[in-house]
C-alpha cells in the first residue's frame, strides 16, 4: 500500500511480543516483583530520499494503516528540505525463522525462584562485613519475538532473550563512602546464573566496597598504565568503537578520513563481532533483516573497516555488516556496536607491568564517554598503583582521559589473556553489548586524580 | 490529538482498581499514561526524517500481606486485557517477600494548582510546521558560521497526559505539553575538529526559539576552534547550566533523596541544620514552578506536588520524599515519586531542582576571574562516585578565562574533585537562569577546583 500510494522506496515493519520480569532488591527488602508486556509496531519508510517512522503500540489492523499513512506523510513532510536524498545499499532477500534455545528458559523459573537468587546475592553481600553498607539488586529477563518484513522480500521471525542483572553495595566507615558494582547479562538463558554463582558476584562486589574504604586518592598527572580486560573493554567501546559507528564517522568522528591509515600501534587489533554464542551483544539477524557478522575494524594498527547499517554502507560504497539495531519498537534501527574487543597477544601480565617504577593498574570500570573530536574518559572504580614493577595499594576514584589516536600510539604490549564483560550503551535508545579483550600496556594516559 | 480521553483513562484506572480489591487484593493502585511525540530530526546537516510515537499503558500495584506486585501492560484494547493484568499482578504479589516497613498506597489529598503546562498550540502542530521550525534552526546554525557542520538535531512536540487511581480514594488526572528544539555542532578547521557543542530550547508552551538556538550552537563551536592546553592547578571555574546539570545529576540529586539517606547512601545524612554549602548556595525542588519541565498537580503515586527547601543560604534544610520513604520517617511525601511512563513502578526523583540565581550578569561573572575555566559541558560525569560524590571528568568544550577575560578554548583538561567541596567553594551566581533537564540554574562560580591539564 505505502509503496503504491506514496510512491515510498523501501517500507519496512517490526513487529514484537515482548515479556519482561523485573525485580529490585534494596538489602532485604524486594521492593516490588515485576513483570510487563508490550506489544507494538514500528514502520519506517523511504520516500523521495527521507525517513518517515511510526510507532504504535497495538496490532489492531485499522490503527496500523493509519500509522502507516501516517509514516509516508512524515517522510513526504520531511522530504520537503531534504538536500542529499537518502538511498540503501542492496541487500539478499532472506527468509527464516530463529528459536532462542535456552538450557534455562527465564520464562519458565518461577518469580519465587528469581526472587530466592536476588536474595542470595543479597545475603552474600551484607553478610561479606559489616562495613556494607546497602546493597541494590536490579534483575531483568526478557522473552519475546520479533517479526521482520520488508518491500525487499526478507522475513524472519527472531526470538529474543536477554537475562541481565546490576548489583551496587556501598560500604562505609570513618566517613569515607566507597561504591561498587557489578553486571551480568546473557542472551544464552538462566543458565548464566551457574556460572555466574549468587556467592561469586556477591562477594566480589562487597569485596571491592570493602577494598576502596582504605584506597587513597590518585595523583594528577601523566603516568604509564595497564588496564584489565574490564578497562580496555570500555576503552575499545567509548574510545574507538563510537567514532567507527559509520553514521559517527561520516559526523565528523576524527576517523573520517583515516580509512586504510595507521592510526594505533601495530599491537592492536579490533573486532566487533556479533556471532559470538551467548554474548550479551550476539544476535542473528540485526533490525534491518542484515545477518550479523564478525567485523574487523582495525587490523595490526591500521583501520580496515566500520560498522555499517543500509544507508552508511551506500554511502561509503561498501557491504552492510549488520550492526542496525533498535532497543524496540518505540525505536528506528541504527547503528550500534555488538561485541566488540581488542584481540589478544603475547604478554603476561607480569611482563607487562615489570618495568613500571610508577603507575597505575585499573582493573574495574565506573562509566566511560567519548567525544567525536576522539576525547575519552573512563572513570574508574578498582584501581592499584604500580611501584617498582609489582602491584601496590588500592586507589580510589580514579579516571582517566586522553585523545584517541594519541592513546592508541601509546600501546606498548597486549598481553594473551581475554575477557568479556555484559554492559549497556546509550546512544539515544539502550543497546545490550559486551566488551573486552585482554590486559594491555599504555605508555602514557592521563590520570585525573585530586591528590 | 489525544487518543484516549480523560473519562476513559480514570474508568480504565478505577476499574483496574475496583477488579484488584474484587479479587482479593488489600490495597491497589493503577496508573495509566499516555505520550504522543511527533518529530523532525536533524542527521549530517540535513532534515532526514520525520517520526511519530504513540505509547500508552497501564501500570497496576497490588498488595498481599505487605508483599507488593506490579504488572504493565500497552494492550487496553478489552476490559478481559485490563482484568488479565490486574491477575498478573496479584500472581506477582504472591510471589514477592512481606515489607515489615509497607504502610499503605498514599491517602487522599487536595491536587495542587499549576500554571502554564499545557498549550493547545503546541498539540496542532503538524509535521510540516515541525519541519518549518527545524529549517529556521537549521538555516541560522548554517548562515553564523562556515566551518560549523550541524551533525544532530530535532525539533519534537509531545503531549503528555496521566491518570491515577488508588484504593484509598485517590484519583486524578493531568494532562501536559513539552516542545523542544536541540542541535549539535561541530566545528572543522584544518586538521582541527571541535568537540561537539550543543544548544537547546525546551518548554512547555509554544515560545521556543529555533533560531536562537542555531545560532548559539554555531557560536559555541567556531569558539571552541584553536584549543590549547592548560596547566594543571587549582582555579576558578565557571560552570554553565548544562555542565552543573552533569555534575549535580549523579551526586547531589541523589543525596538529597530519603531513600539515599535512609540506607546510607548519602553524604549529607545526619547533616540537617548544618553549613553544607557556601552562603551564596540557595537550592529547592520546586514541583510547581511555573512552566517547569517537571511540574505536574500531582506525583506518580497521586501525591500533590509542591516546593520543597534543600538548601537556605549554605544550611541544609530536608531532603525529598516518595510516600514509602515518608512512612518510614512518620513524614508527608513531597511529592516525588516519579514513573519511567506505565513501564515502572514509582521512584524518588527531583523535579524541577532550582538553584537560586543571584544579581550579576554572565559577562560580571567571568569578569571576576583572574585565571579560570569557563566549563560548558563535562564528559564522563555518570562516572562519579554516587556515595560519596567524587567526581573526575573532562571539561569539554570549556574555555581559558584570563584577567576577566575568554582568552583561548582549552583542549583535553580534567577537573577533579567533591561535589560538597564545590558547593562549600562557590562564591558567586550570575542572574541568567535557564531551565537544563530538571535543572533550573544560572551559571555559577567556584573556586579553587583541581584542574589536570598536562
Amino acid at each position: 500500500m505505502a509503496s503504491e500510494k506514496f510512491n515510498a522506496e523501501y517500507v519496512e515493519i517490526r513487529a514484537q511480543r515482548l515479556f519482561k520480569t523485573m525485580l529490585t532488591l534494596k538489602e532485604d527488602r524486594v521492593e516490588a516483583a515485576k513483570q510487563g508486556i508490550e506489544n507494538g509496531v514500528a514502520l519506517r519508510v523511504l520516500v523521495n530520499g527521507a525517513w518517515g517512522f511510526a510507532s504504535i503500540g497495538t496490532f489492531n489492523p485499522e490503527v496500523l494503516k493509519k500509522a502507516l499513512s501516517d509514516a509516508c506523510k512524515m517522510a513526504k513532510a520531511a522530504s520537503s528540505k531534504i538536500k542529499t536524498p537518502i538511498k540503501l545499499v542492496e541487500t539478499k532477500a532472506v527468509e527464516d525463522k530463529v528459536k532462542a534455545k535456552p538450557k534455562k528458559n527465564p520464562a519458565d523459573v518461577s518469580a519465587e525462584d528469581k526472587i530466592k537468587m536476588t536474595m542470595e546475592i543479597s545475603e552474600t553481600i551484607l553478610n561479606h562485613d559489616k562495613r556494607v553498607k546497602n546493597c541494590t539488586i536490579d534483575y531483568l529477563d526478557l522473552t519475546g519475538t520479533n517479526f521482520f518484513i520488508n518491500n525487499n522480500g526478507t522475513y524472519i521471525e527472531q526470538d529474543k532473550l536477554y537475562v541481565w542483572s546490576r548489583i551496587t553495595a556501598t560500604a562505609t566507615e570513618a566517613g569515607v563512602l566507597a561504591f561498587s558494582r557489578e553486571e551480568i547479562g546473557s542472551t544464552a538463558g538462566y543458565e548464566i546464573f551457574d556460572v555466574e554463582t549468587p556467592q561469586n558476584v556477591g562477594t566480589q562486589v562487597a569485596k571491592r566496597a570493602i577494598e576502596q574504604l582504605k584506597a587513597k586518592s590518585p595523583k594528577g598527572g601523566a603516568f604509564p598504565v595497564v588496564l584489565g580486560p574490564n578497562v580496555v573493554g570500555v576503552f575499545v567501546h567509548e574510545a574507538f568503537g563510537h567514532l567507527a559507528e559509520a553514521d559517527l564517522t561520516l559526523a565528523g568522528s576524527v576517523l573520517m578520513d583515516k580509512m586504510g591509515k595507521k592510526i594505533a600501534s601495530e599491537s592492536v587489533t579490533f573486532y566487533d563481532d556479533g556471532t559470538i554464542e551467548g554474548a550479551f551483544g550476539s544476535f542473528k539477524y540485526d533490525d534491518e533483516g542484515v545477518p550479523t557478522q564478525k567485523t574487523l575494524l582495525v587490523k595490526d594498527g591500521v583501520v580496515v573497516g566500520l560498522m555499517h547499517n543500509r544507508e552508511t554502507a551506500k554511502k561509503f560504497n561498501t557491504e552492510v555488516t549488520g550492526n542496525a539495531r533498535a532497543e524496540d519498537f518505540r525505536y528506528e534501527p541504527i547503528v550500534r556496536m555488538r561485541n566488540t574487543f581488542i584481540a589478544p597477544k603475547d604478554h603476561s601480565f607480569e611482563e607487562l607491568i615489570e618495568d613500571i617504577k610508577f603507575g597505575y593498574y585499573f582493573k574495574s570500570f565506573r562509566g566511560g564517554q567519548a567525544n567525536l573530536d576522539g576525547t575519552f574518559q573512563v572513570g574508574i572504580q578498582e584501581a592499584y598503583e604500580i611501584v617498582k614493577g609489582e602491584i601496590g595499594e588500592p586507589v580510589r576514584d580514579a579516571s582517566i582521559s586522553g585523545n584517541t589516536l594519541e592513546t592508541l600510539h601509546k600501546v606498548e604490549a597486549v598481553g594473551k589473556d581475554f575477557t568479556l564483560w555484559p554492559g549497556r550503551c546509550g546512544k539515544g535508545q539502550t543497546a545490550f553489548v559486551c566488551e573486552g579483550g585482554p590486559h594491555v600496556k599504555v605508555k602514557e594516559v592521563l590520570v585525573g586524580g585530586s591528590a | 490529538m489525544a487518543a484516549l480521553k480523560q473519562e476513559e483513562m480514570l474508568s480504565f484506572a478505577e476499574y483496574a482498581v475496583a477488579y484488584a480489591l474484587k479479587k482479593g487484593s488489600e490495597e491497589a493502585e493503577a496508573y495509566v499514561f499516555q505520550g504522543l511525540t511527533t518529530m523532525v530530526d536533524i542527521d549530517r546537516g540535513q532534515i532526514a526524517k520525520s517520526s511519530k510515537r504513540i505509547d500508552i499503558g497501564l501500570g497496576i500495584r497490588a498488595v498481599l500481606n505487605k508483599a507488593i506486585g506490579f504488572s504493565y501492560t500497552n494492550i487496553l484494547d478489552t476490559k478481559t486485557a485490563i482484568e488479565e493484568n490486574v491477575l498478573k499482578t496479584l500472581s506477582s504479589a504472591k510471589a514477592s517477600k512481606p515489607d515489615r516497613n509497607w504502610k499503605g498506597f498514599p491517602n487522599k489529598r487536595t491536587f495542587s494548582a499549576t500554571r502554564n503546562i499545557y498549550d493547545k498550540r503546541i498539540l496542532e502542530l503538524s509535521s510540516e510546521d515541525l519541519v518549518q521550525v527545524t529549517s529556521v534552526m537549521l538555516d541560522a546554525a548554517e548562515t553564523t558560521d562556515k566551518r560549523v557542520f550541524p551533525i544532530q538535531g530535532e525539533v519534537g512536540a509531545s503531549y503528555h497526559s496521566r491518570a491515577i487511581a488508588n484504593s484509598n480514594g485517590v484519583s486524578g488526572f493531568d494532562e501536559g505539553t513539552m516542545i523542544e528544539c536541540s542541535l549539535a555542532t561541530i566545528a572543522r578547521e584544518g586538521n582541527e575538529v571541535t568537540p561537539v557543542c550543543f544548544e537547546f530550547n525546551g518548554e512547555r508552551s509554544y515560545n521556543i526559539d529555533p533560531k536562537w538556538v542555531g545560532k548559539e550552537a554555531a557560536k559555541l563551536a567556531a569558539s571552541a576552534l584553536h584549543s590549547k592546553i592548560v596547566e594543571t592547578k587549582s582555579m576558578s571555574i565557571v560552570f554553565t547550566q548544562f555542565a552543573l546539570h552533569e555534575l549535580l545529576y549523579y551526586t547531589l540529586m541523589n543525596a538529597v533523596k530519603a531513600d539515599y539517606v535512609q540506607r546510607n547512601q548519602s553524604a549529607l545524612k545526619d547533616k540537617i541544620g548544618e553549613k553544607v554549602a557556601s552562603d551564596a548556595v540557595t537550592i529547592c525542588d520546586d514541583g510547581l514552578l511555573e512552566g517547569g519541565m517537571r511540574t505536574w498537580k500531582f506525583d506518580s503515586e497521586g501525591v500533590p506536588q509542591q516546593r520543597t527547601k534543600i538548601i537556605e543560604k549554605g544550611v541544609l534544610q530536608g531532603f525529598i520524599y516518595d510516600n514509602y520513604t515518608a512512612n518510614k520517617e512518620g513524614k508527608e511525601s513531597t511529592g516525588n515519586a516519579a514513573r519511567n511512563a506505565y513501564l515502572s513502578t514509582p521512584n524518588l526523583d527531583v523535579t524541577n531542582f532550582k538553584i537560586m540565581a543571584g544579581k550579576e550578569s554572565a559577562d560580571a561573572l567571568i569578569s571576576e576571574v583572574k585565571n579560570g575555566l569557563l566549563v560548558s559541558y563535562l564528559q564522563g560525569a555518570h562516572s562519579s562516585n554516587p556515595a560519596s560524590g567524587d567526581f573526575s571528568v573532562v571539561a569539554t568544550p570549556a574555555w581559558k578565562i584570563e584577567n576577566g577575560k575568554i582568552a583561548h578554548a582549552t583542549r583535553g583538561a580534567m577537573i577533579a574533585g567533591n561535589i560538597f567541596e564545590v558547593l562549600k567553594n562557590v562564591s558567586a551566581l550570575a542572574s541568567n537562569e535557564r531551565k537544563v533537564g530538571p535543572l533550573v540554574a544560572p551559571w555559577i562560580l567556584v573556586e579553587n577546583v583541581k584542574v589536570i591539564g598536562r
